[in-house]
C-alpha cells in the first residue's frame, strides 16, 4: 500500500517546518507594513488553497462553490460585530465555522452524488444562489455591504493568519497523509466504486471532507472580514474567490500537502507584484493570464514538481491507479 | 393576459440568446471533454470584432458575422492542438489542467481587451437595431428574434453536421471513445482541432449578436461564461439537443419570475432551479449528459 | 514670474544632474531630496467599475499636468512638482485597501485621491485613518460613505440622496409629469439613486407606478415590458453606463417610449451619447456641473475653458465626475498653501492638512467647495446645485430648473428615430 515516509525524510521536513515557522514569526520585524500586508494575504490564500485541496485534490471533487463558505464566515463575523450585537471578534469565529460546517453537511450528501463537472457547476450554482440571497436580505446590508469596526493592527492579523494557516497545514498533513481518513479519501478519489467495494463508507467520508474544507474556508472568511473591514456580496461570495483557490492549487500541485502553499505564494506575490509595477494600466492582466497558461503548458504537475521529492504525491497516485 | 404573453415571448427570446451562447461550448465538451472557461471571452471578442468591423469598415453585423465566424474558427483551429495537448497529457487531472489553461486564456482576453480598447461599453448598430414587430398585444424585437433564429439554425446545422456527414461521424466517434476512434483511423487530433474551431467560430458569432442586443465591454465575459456553464449542465453535458430545452427553460424562468415576482429575485430563482434540477436529475434535464 | 520659476527649475535640475553625475548616487537618495508633492490615486481601473474609475483618473491627471506646467503646487513661494502614483482597486474593496497601503508605504505619498465606488472607499478609509493620510474623493456619491464621519476623507460631489430626489421635483414642475416608474440596479450606488428617485416622487406627491431593483446581470426585457404595461409619464433609472445603454436598446427594441426618461449615473459622460448615437437624444440626467456655469479659477479658467482643455487632452467632453476630480486638486493646492509647510509632510503636518481641508472655502471652475463639518454628510461638499440636463444632439445641455436652463426641456419625447 502507501509507503510511509522514511524517518530521515520526516526529520528533514520537521526541521524545515521549524525553521520556516521561526522565520515567519520573526518576519514582521524586518519588513514594512505593506509587505506585511502582502504576506498576510499569502497566508490567507495558502490556507484557503489547502482547504480547497482537501476536497479538490484528495477527494477528487472539484468544488466551484467554496466562495459560499468564505462568504458565510465573513457575514457571520460581519453581522455579529455590528454595533447592535457587538460580539467580540474571536467569539464569532467558532460560530462562522459552525454555520459553514452545518451548511456543507446539509448540502454535501445530495450534492456529492454528482460527479465531475456536474458537481463543479452545482456547487457554483449554490454559491451564486447564496450570493444572490445575500443581496436581497436585509441583515447582510444587501449590496450596500457591511462595515466592520476597524482594528488597525497589522501584527494582529498577520499572526492570526499565521497561526491559523500553520494549524491548517499541520492538521491537513496529519489527517491526509498519516491517518486512515486520508487513505480513504485518496482511495475514493482514485476509484470510488472500488473504494466502496472494500468497505469504505464513501458518502460519509466525502461529506466529512467537504465539511472540514468548508469550516476552514469559513474561518478565513471571518478573519478577512475583520481585516479588510468592509464586505459586500461580490467581494466575499463572488466566483473570483473560488477561481483563485482552484488556480493556486493547480499551479502548486494538486493533491499534495505543500503544493497549495507554494501555488498560493507564487501566484499571490506575482499577482501583487505585477499589479503594483504595471498598476496604472491593465497590462498586468494579460501578463498574469499568460503566466498561468505557460505554467499549465510546461509544468503540468504544478510548481511542486520542481522541488526535490515533490512528485511524491503523484507517485502515490500513479501507483494506486496502476494497482486498481 | 397581454403581460403574460409578452413575458412568455421575452422568456423564449432570452432562451434563444442562451442557446446561441452554449451550443458551441456543449460541442467541445462532448468531444474534447474540456470545460472551457474562456467561452465568455470568445463572446466578448466576437462582439468587439463586430464593433470594429462596423466602425472601421462600415460593415453591418449581419454581414460581418460571416467573416467573424471564419476568422475565429481559424483562431480556434490554431489553438485547438494546444488545448488537445493539455487535455490529453498524462498527468493526474488533465481535465482540471485544461480548465486552468482556459482560465489563463480568459484572463488574457479580458485584460487584453481592457488594455487595448479601453473601458468604454461599445454599442453595435445594425439594420435591425430597435426594429420590432407587433403581433396583437405583444412586441417582438427583431434582433432577439434573429438570435432565436440563429439558435434554431445552429441546432439544426450541428445535427446535420454530426449525423449526416463523414466528418460528423468522426466527431461522434471521438466523442464516444478517443482511443478506439484513433485505432479506426480517425485523426483524433485534427478532428479535435476542427471541433474547437467550430466552437470558437459559433461562440464569436453569438457574441456579434449579443453585442447588438446588449453592448460589449471588456468585463462582459464572466457573465456569459457563467450562463453558458449553467445551460450546458442543465442540458446534460455534451448533449446538444438538451441545450435547446435547457436554454428555453432558463429563459422562461428568468422572464416569468422577473415579471411576476420581481426582477430582483430572478437570478436567485434561476440558480436555485439549476441547483435543484441537478440534485434531482444529475445528468441534466433530459438525462442525456455524459 | 514664469521666467523666474523656469530659471529656478533649470538651476535646480542642473544641480541634481551634476550631483547625480559626480556622486553617482542611487536614485533613492535623490528621491528623498527632490522637492515634489507625491500624490496617490486609488481607483478602479479594471473590474466592473472601470468606467467611472478611469474617468476619475482623467480628472486627477489633468490637474496634475496643468499644475506641473506652472512648476507645481505653490507653498510659501516655492513650487513643488506633483508626482502621481496609481493603485488599481480592481473594483474590489480588498484590492483598494492593498493599493492604499502600498501607495502610502512604498510610494510615500502625502495625500490620496479617492476611489470611484463606495465599497472601495469604505475599505480605504481605515487605511487613511491608520496612517493619518487625508484622501480627497473626486467621486463618491453614495451617502453611506459619510455616515461614519470619516475624519480623513473629503468628498467633492454632493451625495446622490441630495440630488436624485430634488431632480424628480424639478422635472415634474417643468413638464407636468404626473406618474413615475422607478427602477434601479441592485448595487450600492444605483440602489441609493433609485431610492432617492422614489423619495422624490413621494415628496412631490406624484403617483409611483412601480419601484423595482434588478441584478446587474439580468436581462432587461421583463422589466421594460412591465414598465410599458404601466405606462408612466416619466421613467427614472438608477444604474451605470452599461446598464443604461442596455436599457435604451431594450426599450427601443420593445417599442417603449415614455414621455420622459431620467437616468443616473453615466448619461453625462461623453461615451453615452457616443455609443447610442441618435437614441441618446432626449434622455434626462442629473449633473452638478456643466461647462456653461459661470464659475472660474486661476488654474483652469472658466468652466468652458476646462471643457475645452479636457476635450483637447482626452478627446471627449468631460462630465461632472472628471470636473470634480480635477477640482480635488485645486482643493489640495489651496489647503497646502494655507498649511504653508513644504512636502513631504510628516504625520503632524498631515493632521494639520486635514484641518486646513476642513476650512476649505473656495470657488473653482467646478463651483464653490466647502465641506460639511457635521451631520449625515460629514466632509461632503454639498454646495454644488444639481441641475437637470437633457441630451440634445449628442451634447449635455441643462434644461431645468428655469434659471439654469439653456434650452426648453423636450417633453413629451418624440418617437425613436
Amino acid at each position: 500500500m502507501v509507503s510511509k515516509p522514511s524517518r530521515r525524510r520526516l526529520v528533514a521536513t520537521g526541521l524545515a517546518l521549524v525553521a520556516g515557522t521561526a522565520a515567519l514569526t520573526a518576519l514582521p520585524a524586518f519588513i514594512d507594513p505593506y509587505s506585511l500586508r502582502i504576506v498576510t494575504g499569502v497566508l490567507m490564500w495558502a490556507g484557503l488553497a489547502c482547504a480547497w485541496n482537501i476536497v479538490g485534490g484528495y477527494a477528487g471533487y472539484i468544488s466551484f462553490g467554496h466562495s459560499a463558505f468564505f462568504g458565510i464566515g465573513a457575514y457571520v463575523t460581519g453581522i455579529l460585530m455590528q454595533s447592535g450585537v457587538g460580539m467580540p471578534f474571536l467569539a464569532t469565529l467558532p460560530l462562522g465555522i459552525l454555520v459553514a460546517v452545518g451548511v456543507a453537511a446539509a448540502i454535501g450528501g445530495p450534492t456529492m452524488r454528482l460527479r465531475g463537472a456536474y458537481f463543479a457547476i452545482a456547487t457554483w450554482a449554490f454559491a451564486e444562489m447564496l450570493m444572490q440571497l445575500a443581496t436581497v436580505l436585509d441583515i447582510t446590508g444587501g449590496t450596500g455591504g457591511l462595515s466592520l469596526p476597524a482594528y488597525l493592527n497589522e501584527f494582529f492579523f498577520y499572526y492570526t493568519m499565521l497561526v491559523v494557516a500553520l494549524a491548517v497545514y499541520l492538521g491537513a498533513w496529519y489527517l491526509l497523509e498519516r491517518t486512515r481518513f486520508g487513505y480513504r479519501l485518496k482511495a475514493l478519489r482514485d476509484h470510488e466504486p472500488a473504494a466502496e467495494a472494500v468497505g469504505i463508507h464513501t458518502t460519509r467520508v466525502k461529506v466529512q471532507a467537504f465539511a472540514l474544507s468548508a469550516g476552514i474556508t469559513s474561518l478565513f472568511g471571518s478573519i478577512y472580514a475583520y481585516w479588510v473591514t468592509f464586505i459586500d456580496p461580490r467581494s466575499v461570495m463572488g466566483p473570483e474567490i473560488t477561481d483563485q483557490m482552484v488556480v493556486m492549487v493547480l499551479l502548486g500541485g494538486l493533491g499534495t500537502v505543500w503544493g497549495p502553499a507554494l501555488g498560493a505564494t507564487v501566484l499571490w506575490v506575482t499577482n501583487r507584484y505585477i499589479w503594483s509595477e504595471f498598476g496604472d494600466t491593465a497590462i498586468y492582466l494579460p501578463i498574469l493570464g499568460l503566466i498561468i497558461a505557460l505554467i499549465v503548458l510546461f509544468l503540468p504537475n504544478g510548481l511542486i514538481s520542481l522541488l526535490p521529492g515533490g512528485r511524491r504525491g503523484h507517485g502515490v497516485l500513479t501507483r494506486l491507479l496502476r494497482k486498481l | 393576459m397581454d403581460v403574460l404573453l409578452q413575458a412568455l415571448l421575452n422568456g423564449i427570446l432570452i432562451g434563444g440568446i442562451l442557446i446561441c451562447l452554449t451550443v458551441g461550448f456543449q460541442l467541445t465538451f462532448g468531444v474534447l471533454h474540456v470545460i472551457d472557461f474562456a467561452v465568455g471571452g470568445w463572446v466578448m471578442l466576437g462582439g468587439y470584432a463586430a464593433y470594429w468591423a462596423s466602425r472601421l469598415l462600415g460593415l453591418d453585423p449581419f454581414i460581418s458575422v460571416f467573416f467573424i465566424f471564419v476568422v475565429f474558427a481559424g483562431i480556434g483551429c490554431a489553438l485547438g492542438p494546444l488545448i488537445y495537448h493539455v487535455r490529453t497529457s498524462r498527468y493526474a487531472r488533465p481535465d482540471l489542467m485544461a480548465l486552468a489553461f482556459t482560465f489563463g486564456l480568459f484572463i488574457m482576453m479580458r485584460g487584453g481587451a481592457l488594455w487595448l480598447w479601453s473601458f468604454d461599453s461599445r454599442s453595435v448598430d445594425s439594420v435591425l437595431s430597435g426594429a420590432s414587430l407587433s403581433v396583437g398585444p405583444v412586441t417582438i424585437p427583431l434582433l432577439r428574434l434573429s438570435a432565436f433564429g440563429m439558435a434554431l439554425l445552429l441546432g439544426l446545422g450541428l445535427f446535420v453536421l454530426l449525423y449526416r456527414t463523414r466528418f460528423g461521424m468522426a466527431v461522434r466517434a471521438v466523442a464516444q471513445n478517443r482511443d478506439h476512434a484513433g485505432l479506426m483511423g480517425v485523426d483524433v487530433k485534427r478532428v479535435s482541432a476542427y471541433v474547437y474551431g467550430i466552437y470558437t467560430g459559433i461562440t464569436a458569432s453569438a457574441g456579434v449578436l449579443l453585442a447588438t442586443i446588449y453592448s460589449v465591454n471588456p468585463e462582459v465575459g464572466v457573465r456569459y461564461t457563467l450562463f453558458a456553464f449553467f445551460v450546458a449542465v442543465l442540458a446534460g453535458l455534451g448533449s446538444v439537443g438538451g441545450v435547446l430545452v435547457a436554454g428555453l427553460i432558463l429563459g422562461l424562468v428568468e422572464s416569468l419570475v422577473g415579471t411576476y415576482v420581481g426582477t430582483r429575485y430572478s437570478l436567485l430563482v434561476v440558480f436555485a432551479t439549476l441547483y435543484l434540477v441537478l440534485l434531482i436529475s444529475p445528468k441534466g434535464i433530459l438525462r442525456r449528459g455524459i | 514670474m514664469t521666467d523666474k520659476i523656469s530659471r529656478r527649475n533649470f538651476l535646480r535640475g542642473s544641480a541634481y544632474g551634476l550631483g547625480a553625475l559626480s556622486l553617482g548616487a542611487p536614485a533613492i537618495h535623490l528621491r528623498a531630496q527632490e522637492p515634489v508633492l507625491r500624490c496617490g490615486v486609488v481607483t478602479s481601473l479594471s473590474g466592473e467599475n472601470r468606467f467611472g474609475g478611469n474617468l476619475t483618473r482623467r480628472g486627477y491627471d489633468l490637474w496634475a499636468e496643468e499644475i506641473n506646467k506652472l512648476g507645481g503646487v505653490e507653498i510659501n513661494g516655492d513650487r513643488y512638482r506633483v508626482e502621481m502614483f496609481y493603485g488599481d482597486a480592481q473594483s474590489r474593496p480588498a484590492s483598494g485597501a492593498d493599493a492604499a497601503e502600498r501607495l502610502i508605504i512604498r510610494d510615500e505619498v502625502s495625500v490620496l485621491f479617492g476611489p470611484y465606488t463606495s465599497g472601495v472607499t469604505l475599505a480605504v478609509q481605515p487605511i487613511c485613518a491608520k496612517y493619518s493620510v487625508p484622501m480627497i474623493s473626486g467621486s463618491a456619491e453614495s451617502p453611506n460613505v459619510w455616515l461614519e464621519k470619516p475624519r480623513f476623507n473629503f468628498g467633492m460631489i454632493p451625495a446622490v440622496d441630495h440630488s436624485a430626489g430634488r431632480s424628480i421635483n424639478v422635472i415634474a414642475e417643468a413638464t407636468g409629469a404626473a406618474s413615475v416608474g422607478v427602477v434601479g440596479v441592485d448595487e450600492p450606488f444605483s440602489k441609493e439613486t433609485a431610492e432617492g428617485f422614489r423619495n422624490g416622487v413621494e415628496d412631490a406627491g406624484l403617483e409611483l407606478t412601480r419601484f423595482e431593483l434588478f441584478p446587474a446581470n439580468a436581462d432587461l426585457t421583463p422589466i421594460v415590458s412591465n414598465l410599458k404595461a404601466d405606462d408612466p409619464d416619466l421613467v427614472a433609472v438608477g444604474g451605470h453606463e452599461e446598464v443604461l445603454i442596455n436599457f435604451i436598446n431594450t426599450a427601443k427594441s420593445l417599442d417603449f417610449r415614455p414621455k420622459a426618461i431620467l437616468m443616473h449615473y453615466g448619461v453625462t459622460a461623453a461615451a453615452f451619447a457616443d455609443q447610442l448615437g441618435g437614441d441618446a437624444n432626449g434622455v434626462l440626467g442629473i449633473s452638478v456641473w456643466t461647462p456653461n456655469l459661470p464659475y472660474r479659477d486661476d488654474l483652469f479658467g472658466s468652466a468652458s475653458d476646462y471643457d475645452e482643455l479636457s476635450h483637447s487632452r482626452w478627446g471627449s467632453h468631460p462630465d461632472y465626475t472628471e470636473a470634480a476630480c480635477s477640482a480635488s486638486g485645486l482643493v489640495l493646492q489651496d489647503a497646502a498653501r494655507r498649511l504653508g509647510k513644504p512636502p513631504a509632510w510628516e504625520r503632524q503636518a498631515r493632521l494639520e492638512l486635514v484641518e486646513a481641508l476642513e476650512e476649505t472655502d473656495i470657488e473653482t471652475f467646478y463651483g464653490p467647495v466647502a465641506f460639511e463639518r457635521e451631520g449625515s454628510h460629514y466632509h461632503n461638499n454639498i454646495r454644488p446645485v444639481p441641475v437637470v440636463i437633457q441630451i440634445t444632439e449628442g451634447r449635455v445641455v441643462p434644461v431645468a430648473p428655469g434659471d439654469a436652463a439653456q434650452t426648453e426641456l423636450v417633453y413629451p419625447l418624440p418617437a425613436f428615430s
